[in-house]
């Protein structure tokens, strides 16, 4: 008897598994290679649709509630791009493990883009201590707007040069494939947007903005830029789950969205062509021809919801196309387009920064847009009266020109772009404006950064804004 | 073995010469003979049991003492003279104090044993008013135990035990995975909750928040057995259901024309803001207010759609759309024994109709436990389960368009009758787009019902094996082996044209399958004896080991070719996606307990446990806790007064680590997530959190005090029970400045006080031979507070300072003035950049009343159970206000808004002068602003839209407090008078009622699940219960 007692005890303690064997997660892998990290980085850089950005530069309106971003009361943003910082600091990682560097060459680029993304939404921003966790910083200190810039726009100068000299093969690659060259032009090309957007500091400081403009535009060799739409920096949409185009499918866009006034007039004014493509004819017009200007029609945004759903409900208003919402790929969305660097170009000749023909820069980021759109046909508009500039410095026109050609696309760049100019003018004196009638300057700081790291926020939010964290304070960009 | 054998025989013959046969009956006093009482001769080894009909024989010669026991009879010794035949009447132990319950590891304790406690529900109060899973029936029953129900099919209640969620374990073996479903009520013998950390000590960590811990039923020595019991309950109707408007239709600012489904532009974006219904329009062919509707006849020359009559023809959409449920459970067991062996098998079936149409669930199983005792040292025991659950379609629950209430009432206009849209398909368009009022943002319920399918089929298999043989006298062995395996298949099938939140669906099919299996055995040596009358051990050594592996894997479609064709081979996408995963995990474990007991009077239990876990890095995966508890019996030690029939009082302490980080076995590892692959090319992505080096298990020390006391002859019962524990070295994901790259880092840290104390009160305030009234109240009240916070920092990240209950909820609110006035910007509350404290969400009491009143044959018991105060969320009232279904929108400022007339002012003030300044944490560093009366109107229909009423409705958050009537029986037990003429032992009939009343402070939803997850309306249950004994 005793022995098969024995034979049972055995038996249950004979399958007992030992602890060592278990503690490897056959789940997820420890290390990588880097090109997988850039895949993730690059759709994070380069997904730049935002109905948002939409409201807040006047293009679109909504309908279904009074929207913070319409109306300007919006409040905080996140530090969600710290995280994408952190991938990139993963990328250099693997990179250094796999011993490549153009890996390492193009993390400069995505560190400088996501620290600018960063910048110019709050003012000064965690920097030189930033994404550093992983040695023990947990609490960075902020660094000024002013370091942030010149030491970003070394590092994209460090990386157009570095990048020259690679011939590494670059895998994971979804926006050039592996293309240094057109790399470089999307390096340099973003080097001139953000010195454009340092248009207001070129009296003070350390930067040389001016100077640094010329280096590039005047050494096309050296530091060469877009030279054409396929040059641009953009995301191509497929058909296939999640690569789609972000509002394919979306409900409220067919349904609580409509076109903004000002900008439908706008184009009614022109007479742009690129009208068809980013509207819908108003539903009281819908027997009109398609290419009736009057047949289009805009909700005003400042004006109270209640005057504006009012006018959606008797069908006076126009909806998007409806591409945005059908079209599973519609258009790529653009981090940076060869039209946005022709404008950029055309307004630093117009400011005389640089010698060439502000009315040429003008002309090919005009046509590059519309053959974005698919307009092949772009002579009658291009000759047309109201499209000419007025002279060679006529800023206003070239802003109002890029604001079109960024319509739902390249994130906020024309929100900024205003902000830094006043171009074009965004309608603030409708019945349903809030935050007293002004367009808000920057976003308050995340709301755990003030628990997560309060001393170091409180020294940024002090030495910056005399009146505290709000939305209407001057940053030094702007100041 | 044969050797003592041979001794046994030797000493019987020895033995012989001056023995005869004795033989007799045992009856309790009611004259019932009573089966399994214990025979035996002190000092020697002689002794039996009991039949079926309390008779027995024995051998004992004239002199010798005769000792009978039984749980819950006082024992009786009765010295023999020269009878041969005895009747022995036992008389029931009116101290009840030799009652026992299952405790840990299903090891049975005296309740006045043990230093914690333990509440047990007996398998009868199961038996009668059926839900469909177990645990149901256990709201309001357990005082500190919380359920919250929903009667939604197929969905788990939240179960909390003095806060957290308990283990669930069946005849010892744990089950890790609480799969309530898989217990079948009428295999349960009895359900006992062990409440504190002490009491599940032995079982490891995974039991530190507490065990309900089930037994279930064996064959009973006598004959054979046959019981047949049947539950059948029909949902007739409902006790709560949102009580919405139907004065307006579907619309926006009072306009509505349908023109192709999609919600813009006339149609009013989907919201229910539209023209008063049944407008009286003597110019109309219909006499009512007429306009072109999704169910409008066309013109057969324009094309164009003909208005028709704006009315509220939906109002009874509940009712018709809903279908009366059913919940039938049948169960057929047979049973034997005698004192070598016993069996017992049983069927059940339980089948839920839904009432949403095309949804049931059916749950059978079938369960065989069985014991031999092929020696008087050797017992071996064995139980098997095999449990399916099958549907084909169950209902979503959650806010979205995947939800039928979302669909039928809470964004429908009554101006539109379900009874029209049970032709859901699009003429012309079948199998691809369904026919419905809007087709951009709802679902068609009956396209919902009868094309979204969502099937679930899952196998159980579990039980356990397990042998105890003595040694010696004192010392025996113990050998126990226990699996839980399942296998899990899911599909999803969604239609083309289905709506999900934002998105129209192309169609697509899903399948996921898991398999999981789990095996715990443990091995331990017993030692007990009574060293002299007033001093007795009981300990024991164990090693257990615990192993699990689950595999998981899903695939998916990227859209569907041919509609309705649901095969992953019809994938309309480039490739399927598909995941798996693979999880396994060990835990390896020594424990020990020693139980001691003095004088009967004082009882001391030490238990320890070392687990080494693979969830922790290695090198700080080892650890120990203890415990140790202690009773008193007062009544034992000192002369009480005669009032007075029990007295104890208890104590224990224990310590409880645990080295687990949430349920994936490998969170200890830093590693790479997949990302989205784009096009074909793969991408991984690192996740946001960072891990503290030299990670250590997290430890709870708990420590409770009770006194448990019966007076009046036991006619009156209370046992409390205070306990404090205090939570440290937690486990937690210290959030960090996102600036860092990462938002928390996990490490140990952070500290927690849970306290709170529980009440039960027993009484039988009326008890005479034809009636008889018991009553029961269960109490209890629990609080969490944070006692530090890793870093010494001021506040965690949900606001949270040392000190505070972690309870308290911050939520947006709008801005106000000193004196509390909601600050207006152009007719529109301003909103606060801070969270603002709100209120609590934990209720302060939460209760539980039954009572059973027996006349002659009749039984009518009832349980009211509710909870008081605590906040809860409502997303139903908040999106009702916002959507235009309220019917607290009913006014005159609607109908203005209708006209356009702007007319509405918001109560408050606006800011006339002066300025504001914030710290970084939002308190106010200067203020002086000056204010008048906000006196700007707006449009009542833009202001819901743009506040939901936030303001007039405390921002959603409602007072949980409710009460109701769970559960109604009237039982008829039929005589034994009448039943000797039928082939039945026993049987009784009832009527019962289940979740019949509520009554609760927040209107349009039923607290009782905790949250508000938009639930179908809250069923009241009706029926009968039939229970026979062959």
């Amino acid at each position: 008897m005793k022995k098969y007692i024995r034979i049972l005890s055995l038996m249950l303690l004979a399958g007992c598994a030992q602890v060592e064997d278990l503690q490897n997660d056959p789940n997820r892998a420890t290390q990588v290679s880097p090109d997988l990290l850039l895949t993730t980085i690059e759709q994070a850089a380069f997904n730049k649709v935002s109905t948002s950005a939409a409201l807040a530069s006047r293009q679109l309106t909504f309908t279904d509630g009074t929207n913070e971003y319409q109306y300007y009361n919006w409040q905080r943003a996140d530090f969600d791009q710290f995280d994408d910082l952190k991938q990139v600091q993963k990328m250099v990682e693997e990179a250094r493990n796999a011993d490549s560097q153009v890996y390492q060459i193009l993390a400069k680029f995505f560190n400088a883009y996501f620290t600018v993304e960063l910048t110019r939404v709050f003012g000064d921003i965690p920097f030189t201590e930033a994404v550093q966790a992983e040695t023990g910083v947990y609490m960075p200190t902020y660094d000024t707007q002013e370091l942030i810039y010149k030491s970003v726009l070394d590092s994209l100068r460090t990386a157009s040069l570095e990048l020259a000299q690679n011939e590494e093969s670059i895998r994971g690659d979804i926006i050039y494939n592996g293309d240094t060259g057109k790399w470089q032009k999307l390096i340099n090309s973003y080097s001139l947007r953000v010195l454009m957007s340092l248009s207001n500091k070129t009296g003070s400081g350390s930067i040389a903005i001016i100077d640094r403009f010329r280096e590039i535009v005047n050494n096309p060799n050296q530091f060469p830029i877009f030279e054409s739409n396929e040059d641009s920096g953009k995301l191509t949409y497929v058909d296939i789950q999640n690569n789609r185009y972000p509002l394919f499918n979306n409900n409220n866009l067919q349904t609580a969205y409509y076109l903004e006034q000002t900008f439908i007039e706008r184009l009614q004014n022109l007479e742009d062509p690129r009208l068809f493509s980013f509207a819908d004819k108003k539903p009281n017009a819908s027997t009109a021809a398609q290419n009736d200007f009057s047949a289009y029609g805009g909700l005003y945004g400042s004006a109270s919801l209640s005057d504006n759903a009012a006018k959606a409900v008797s069908g006076e208003a126009s909806r998007i196309k409806p591409r945005y919402y059908n079209d599973p790929v519609n258009e790529p969305s653009l981090l940076m387009g060869y039209p946005e660097l022709q404008f950029t170009l055309a307004e630093a000749a117009a400011r005389g920064w640089i010698d060439t023909d502000t009315d040429s820069h003008y002309k090919l980021g005009i046509e590059a847009s519309m053959n974005f759109y698919g307009i092949s046909d772009t002579e009658s508009y291009l000759t047309s009266e109201s499209v000419q500039l007025e002279d060679a410095s006529d800023i206003a026109s070239i802003l109002t020109q890029k604001h079109i050609a960024l319509f739902l696309n390249t994130g906020w760049q024309s929100f900024y772009d205003q902000r830094r100019t006043g171009i074009p003018e965004f309608n603030v004196d409708g019945g349903g404006i809030l935050n007293n009638g002004k367009i808000p300057k920057r976003f308050m700081y995340p709301q755990n950064e003030s628990i997560n790291n309060t001393e170091n926020l409180n020294t940024a939010i002090t030495r910056q804004f005399p009146e505290g964290d709000t939305i209407n304070a001057l940053m030094w960009l702007i100041d | 073995m044969n050797k003592l054998l041979n001794l046994f025989v030797l000493l019987l013959a020895f033995a012989g010469f001056a023995q005869q046969e004795v033989s007799g009956t045992v009856k309790d006093p009611n004259n019932v003979p009573l089966g399994g009482v214990t025979v035996m001769i002190p000092n020697t080894s002689r002794g039996t049991v009991t039949d079926f009909d309390g008779n027995f024989t024995i051998e004992a010669a004239a002199g010798e003492a005769l000792q009978f026991s039984y749980v819950g009879f006082t024992k009786q010794t009765i010295t023999l003279s020269d009878q041969t035949d005895l009747e022995v009447i036992m008389a029931e132990d009116a101290q009840a104090l030799d009652a026992v319950v299952v405790t840990a590891l299903g090891i049975k304790k005296e309740v006045k044993a043990l230093g914690y406690a333990v509440q047990e529900v007996g398998g009868e109060n199961l038996e009668k008013a059926k839900e469909p899973n177990f645990i149901n029936q256990l709201s309001g029953r357990v005082a500190g135990l919380n359920i919250k129900n929903s009667t939604d099919l197929f969905q788990n209640p939240a179960i909390q035990l003095r806060g957290a969620t308990p283990l669930l374990v069946i005849d010892g073996i744990p089950d890790r995975t609480l799969d309530i479903w898989k217990v079948n009520s009428d295999d349960i013998e009895s359900v006992s909750v062990l409440k504190g950390a002490t009491a599940s000590a032995l079982y490891g960590s995974v039991g530190r928040n507490g065990a309900i811990m089930i037994t279930t039923k064996r064959g009973k020595q006598g004959k054979l057995s046959v019981t047949f019991n049947n539950s059948t309950q029909f949902q007739t109707d409902f006790i709560r259901v949102p009580d919405v408007q139907t004065t307006y239709g579907n619309g926006n600012r009072g306009v509505y024309a349908y023109v192709d489904g999609s919600g813009s532009g006339t149609e009013g974006g989907g919201w229910i803001w539209g023209p008063r219904l049944d407008q009286v329009d003597p110019t109309t062919p219909s006499g009512f207010f007429e306009t072109p509707q999704y169910n409008s006849p066309v013109d057969p020359t324009t094309g164009a759609l003909i208005p028709i009559a704006y009315t509220s023809r939906g109002k009874d959409n509940i009712k018709n759309f809903f279908d009366t449920g059913i919940i039938q459970s049948n169960n057929v067991s047979v049973g034997w024994g005698n004192d070598k062996a016993d069996v017992r098998m049983s069927l059940s079936n339980n089948y839920q109709k839904g009432i949403v149409p095309n949804t049931d669930l059916k749950n059978t199983s079938f369960n065989v436990a069985g014991s031999i005792r092929p020696s008087d040292k050797l017992t071996i025991n064995g139980t098997l389960t095999y449990n399916k659950q099958f549907t084909s379609n169950f209902p979503e629950v959650g806010y979205g368009p995947t939800n039928y209430l979302y669909n039928l009432i809470l964004w429908t206009g009554t101006d539109v009758d379900v009874r029209d849209l049970k032709n859901y398909w699009r003429e012309g368009q079948e199998g691809i787009q369904q026919r419905h009022f809007n087709i951009s943002y709802y679902n068609n319920p009956y396209f919902q019902a009868y094309e979204y399918k969502r099937g679930y089929n899952k196998t159980n298999v579990y039980g356990n094996a397990s042998f105890n043989y003595d040694i010696t006298d004192e010392l025996s062995l113990r050998g126990r082996t226990g699996i839980n395996e399942y296998s899990l298949y899911r599909d999803y099938k969604e239609p083309k044209s289905y709506i999900g939140y934002g998105a129209k669906s192309r169609g697509n099919f899903s399948i996921a399958q898991t398999n999981y299996f789990d095996i715990t055995s443990d091995l331990a040596l017993h030692f007990e004896k009574k060293i002299t009358d007033n001093f007795g051990i009981t300990a024991e050594g164990a090693y257990v080991n615990y192993y699990r592996n689950s595999k998981n894997t899903t695939q998916a479609t990227d859209g569907l070719n041919l509609p309705g064709f649901y095969n992953l081979a019809n994938n309309a996408g480039a490739t399927l996606f598909g995941t798996n995963r693979e999880e396994k995990e060990t835990i390896n474990s020594f424990y020990g307990f020693v139980d001691l007991e003095f004088y009967n009077a004082f009882y001391l239990s030490l238990t320890g446990r070392n687990d080494k876990v693979s969830t922790l890095p290695d090198g700080n995966n080892a650890f120990f806790y203890p415990s140790a508890s202690a009773s008193v019996v007062l009544s034992s030690l000192f002369d009480m007064p005669d009032w007075v029939s029990f007295a104890k009082l208890r104590g224990s302490w224990s310590r409880v680590s645990e080295g687990k980080i949430g349920n994936d076995p490998y969170d200890y590892i830093l590693a790479y997530e997949k990302g989205t692959t784009w096009d074909g090319t793969p991408a991984t992505y690192f996740g946001s959190n960072l891990l503290a080096p030299n990670l250590e298990p997290e430890t709870s020390d708990t420590w409770e005090v009770g006194a448990n006391f019966r007076v009046l002859n036991n006619r009156l019962g209370f046992d409390l029970a205070y306990y404090q524990a205090r939570d440290y070295n937690n486990l937690i994901y210290s959030p960090i400045s996102d600036a860092s790259g990462y938002s928390s880092i996990l490490l140990n840290g952070n500290e927690f006080e849970r306290k709170g104390v529980e009440l039960t009160l027993d009484a039988t305030p009326i008890k005479t031979d034809n009636f008889s009234w018991n009553t029961q109240l269960n109490l209890s009240h629990y609080r969490r507070y944070q006692k530090a916070i890793y870093g010494d920092r001021e506040q965690t990240e949900g606001f949270l300072r040392v000190g505070d209950r972690t309870d308290k909820i911050y939520t947006s609110i709008y801005q106000t003035n000193a004196d509390g006035a909601v600050i207006f910007e152009n007719g529109l509350p301003v909103n606060d950049p801070y969270a603002r404290f709100i209120g609590y969400d934990e209720p302060d009491l939460t209760y539980g009343i039954s009572s059973q009143l027996t006349y002659k044959n009749f039984t009518l018991s009832f349980l009211f159970d509710g909870r008081l105060g605590g906040l809860m969320y409502s997303t139903t009232n908040q999106k009702m206000w916002w959507g235009g279904t309220s019917k607290g929108t009913v006014n005159q400022f609607r109908d203005d808004a209708n006209n356009g007339e702007n007319t509405y002012i918001g109560n408050g003030v606006v800011v006339t002068g002066g300025t504001v300044s914030y710290d970084v944490n939002g308190a106010i560093v200067e203020d002086t602003r000056t204010y008048a009366p906000n006196e700007v109107p707006v449009n009542y229909i833009s202001f819901m839209q743009t506040t939901s009423n936030n303001q007039n409705s405390n921002y959603h958050y409602y007072k949980e407090t409710f009460i109701k009537l769970r559960e109604l029986t009237l039982t008829y037990q039929f005589t034994d008078n009448v039943l000797k003429q039928t082939p039945f032992k026993a049987l009784d009939v009832s009527l019962v009622g289940r979740n019949l009343w509520l009554a609760s402070k927040i209107p349009n939803v039923d607290p009782d699940s905790g949250v508000d997850n938009l639930h179908a309306p809250s069923t009241r249950n009706i029926g009968f219960n039939i229970n026979a004994k062959f």
